[in-house]
């Protein structure tokens, strides 16, 4: 069985993951609304638009991992669980990007309509703060 | 050569007679099927009868000719994802399953020859956005149909003969919802009980009645806030984000007219308001019905009554599982029921009083206890924000999986797989998900490890399943994924999880035969006659949620194994 790594260097993830949550943040609101709101209207005409608008914790790439992710990629995506071990990956941001909008059939789920590209995004880079 | 020449034309007249007076195929009517324990040729509904004893009394293969057991025919059915998970039926000799993608078979019973065959033409787009699919784990039969339902939330009846589609029910919007169902349906007089998957997604996890006939719905049950007094129970409108859901095919009740549902924990899966869950945390309150046994009225879908096996479920340890053994002891008419969490629950059947409680899983910490007179909860572990410590026990898979165990009226003993592992975990608070196609919604990171007696493994055990007394045990390295299937010939089937088919004496334990069959097994197994021989049916295929976790829980062979594979294997005793 594989050890999971980062659990012993975990503050000093932390750290680096609180500067990266905080770029994402600034960087995903001022980038990315239109692209969340016309999501949303893609995916449900019907809905509120009060209710589409992004709210700092949607592109918080660290707890929207923890919600949809976590479940196959273990350990926050440090271990190798139902799905590979994220932390060291070598594919490039467009590759994890590309993999997160279209999955993979019969091993992993498209959410390309479920995320916004802005969140997309929150979930690579919250990926790349992972020390392998 | 005469004699020989003689014998042989003898034989074939005395074959051809037997085929001559087989009895007619009769209709698979109410009747019929509330009879399913007492006609062991067949296997008609996916418990094999109301009562769940998913048990054969053919005695053809026996303790004492189960080394001359061999492959009688496979069947191939393709395009596996996921592997094989299905319970197959089987009816007048003609076996009828269920493949991923709900693709449906019906095949002759001792030759394996193709009858007819269904593919339904579903929604790919949905099926690519989903995560629990596009497996399906069984069909239904009844009013000479065949019933499946769908992950992209239909329920579709076929002509038992021709496997011509009779009608095609869309119940849920699973664009919208996510879920869809991959669970076997389950026949009561004339109408058609299905319940969605739920869990993790935003659904309310209904539970549906269909007309056998026309396809019409009947009615339908939200196992999420499904009455105003459940409503209650989900401070802060938290009902909205959902879960619930019966995604595995209950058992019934005759005599009192009664449908015994299992069902899924809420959303999400776990909590970080620790002991304060009653007022605070994402969703306050018990979070009435799930990880509850629920009773309904199977004409009308009304709630008689319930026990909530874990109230306000904070650790994804819920009550999905359908197998509901219904058994009279001491002038008791009793349901036992296993729970996630690796607690079993016995109850009385009138009413759902707890009369034991007794735990199969050794490592548990989740709760101290569980009251074996009122079933309460005991010195609950509730968790709060950040790291767990130690690891929660069991893991996320749970101290028991989705698939049945065998009761066996012959020994009394009731043969039930159980898990042994742990997870570390950290809570993470997450936001409300009650938008439209939203994901899973789990509330954590999480790892599985060994537990704290000894490495990851599973067990089979026979025991007596009112007071849990332990007969025997086997250990398995690895936990074995699929049901389990007790003859009247003293064997008990174990299709483990490296691909292994093993028989083991029903008295003692003692292993007396195995077969490997190629690539893991993680669906069911049924025994049933065709043309006055006993057959022992096997899906083989791996690659379900569970079995995911084995690849880096155990490394090879699992991280070689297939996920894409099927097959049907049928076997019978060789020619002596």
């Amino acid at each position: 069985m594989e050890k999971a790594a980062g659990r012993g260097s975990r503050p000093v993830a932390a750290v680096q993951m609180q500067i990266a949550k905080s770029v994402i943040l600034i960087a995903g609101i001022a980038l990315s609304s239109p692209l969340w709101v016309h999501a949303q209207q893609s995916q449900a005409p019907n809905q509120d638009q009060a209710t589409s608008a992004a709210s700092p914790n949607d592109i918080d790439g660290e707890t929207m991992f923890a919600t949809s992710c976590g479940f196959c990629h273990q350990g926050g995506g440090r271990a190798t669980g139902k799905g590979p071990k994220l932390a060291g990956t070598t594919r490039s941001d467009d590759y994890l990007a590309e993999r997160i909008r279209k999955g993979k059939p019969g091993t992993m789920p498209a959410f390309g309509s479920a995320f916004s590209e802005s969140q997309l995004m929150a979930i690579v880079a919250y990926i790349r703060t992972l020390e392998d | 050569m005469v004699i020989r020449a003689r014998y042989i034309t003898a034989c074939a007249v005395l074959a051809l007679a037997a085929v001559t007076v087989a009895p007619p195929a009769s209709a698979i009517d109410p009747a019929r099927l509330q009879a399913a324990e007492q006609t062991p040729n067949d296997w008609l509904t996916y418990h094999g009868g109301y009562k769940s004893y998913h048990y054969s009394a053919l005695d053809q293969i026996n303790a004492s000719n189960v080394n001359n057991l061999a492959v009688a025919w496979i069947h191939m059915p393709g395009r596996s994802t996921r592997g094989l998970q299905s319970m197959p039926l089987a009816a007048d000799g003609v076996l009828y399953y269920s493949g991923s993608y709900s693709r449906v078979y019906a095949l002759d019973g001792a030759t394996g020859k193709p009858i007819w065959s269904y593919f339904p033409e579903l929604d790919e787009e949905l099926v690519a956005m989903q995560t629990h699919s596009p497996y399906n784990r069984g069909v239904a039969l009844g009013d000479d149909k065949v019933f499946v339902g769908t992950v992209d939330g239909r329920l579709i009846a076929l002509d038992m003969k021709t496997g011509k589609q009779a009608w095609d029910t869309k119940l849920v919007d699973s664009k919208k919802l996510t879920v869809g169902f991959t669970g076997a349906p389950l026949v009561v007089k004339d109408t058609v009980i299905i319940g969605s998957q739920g869990g993790e997604w935003t659904s309310r996890g209904p539970i549906f009645g269909v007309d056998v006939k026309t396809g019409k719905k009947k009615w339908e049950f939200l196992t999420v806030a499904g009455t105003e007094d459940a409503k209650a129970t989900w401070g802060n409108e938290s009902w909205r984000t959902g879960g619930g859901g019966g995604w595995m095919p209950g058992g019934y009740d005759s005599e009192t007219n009664t449908i015994w549902w299992g069902t899924a924990n809420p959303a999400p899966l776990y909590d970080w308001s620790g002991a304060d869950w009653q007022k605070s945390g994402p969703r306050p309150g018990t979070n009435l019905y799930t990880s509850s046994v629920i009773a309904l009225d199977p004409d009308t879908g009304k709630l008689k009554f319930y026990h909530q096996e874990l109230p306000h479920d904070a650790w994804d340890f819920d009550s999905a599982v359908g197998e509901f053994l219904m058994i009279d002891r001491d002038g008791r008419k009793l349901v036992v029921h296993p729970n996630k969490g690796g607690f079993i629950f016995v109850y009385d059947r009138a009413n759902a009083k707890v009369q034991n409680v007794w735990r199969i899983a050794k490592n548990i910490n989740f709760v101290k206890d569980i009251d074996p007179k009122t079933g309460e909860l005991v010195g609950r572990r509730d968790l709060s924000l950040g790291a767990v410590s130690p690891p929660l026990c069991p893991a996320i898979p749970g101290g028991i999986s989705w698939n049945s165990g065998s009761y066996s009226p012959k020994t009394g003993l009731w043969y039930k797989i159980a898990q042994e592992w742990c997870q570390e975990m950290e809570v993470v608070k997450t936001t409300p998900i009650t938008e439209p196609m939203s994901q899973l919604n789990i509330g954590a990171n999480f790892k599985l490890v060994a537990p704290p007696d000894g490495p990851a493994r599973g067990h089979l055990s026979a025991r007596d399943p009112v007071t849990g007394d332990k007969k025997w045990e086997v250990t398995f390295s690895e936990p074995p994924l699929a049901s389990v299937l007790a003859t009247g010939g003293n064997l008990v089937f174990v299709p483990d999880a490296r691909g292994v088919l093993r028989a083991y004496n029903a008295e003692t334990g003692k292993e007396l035969w195995s077969h490997n069959n190629g690539v893991g097994h993680n669906g069911g197994i049924i025994s049933y006659s065709a043309g006055g021989k006993q057959y022992i049916a096997v899906p083989v295929g791996w690659g379900a949620m569970v079995a995911d976790e084995y690849s880096g829980l155990f490394g090879e062979p699992y991280k070689s194994m297939p996920k894409d594979a099927g097959a049907l294997v049928v076997f019978t005793l060789k020619q002596q």
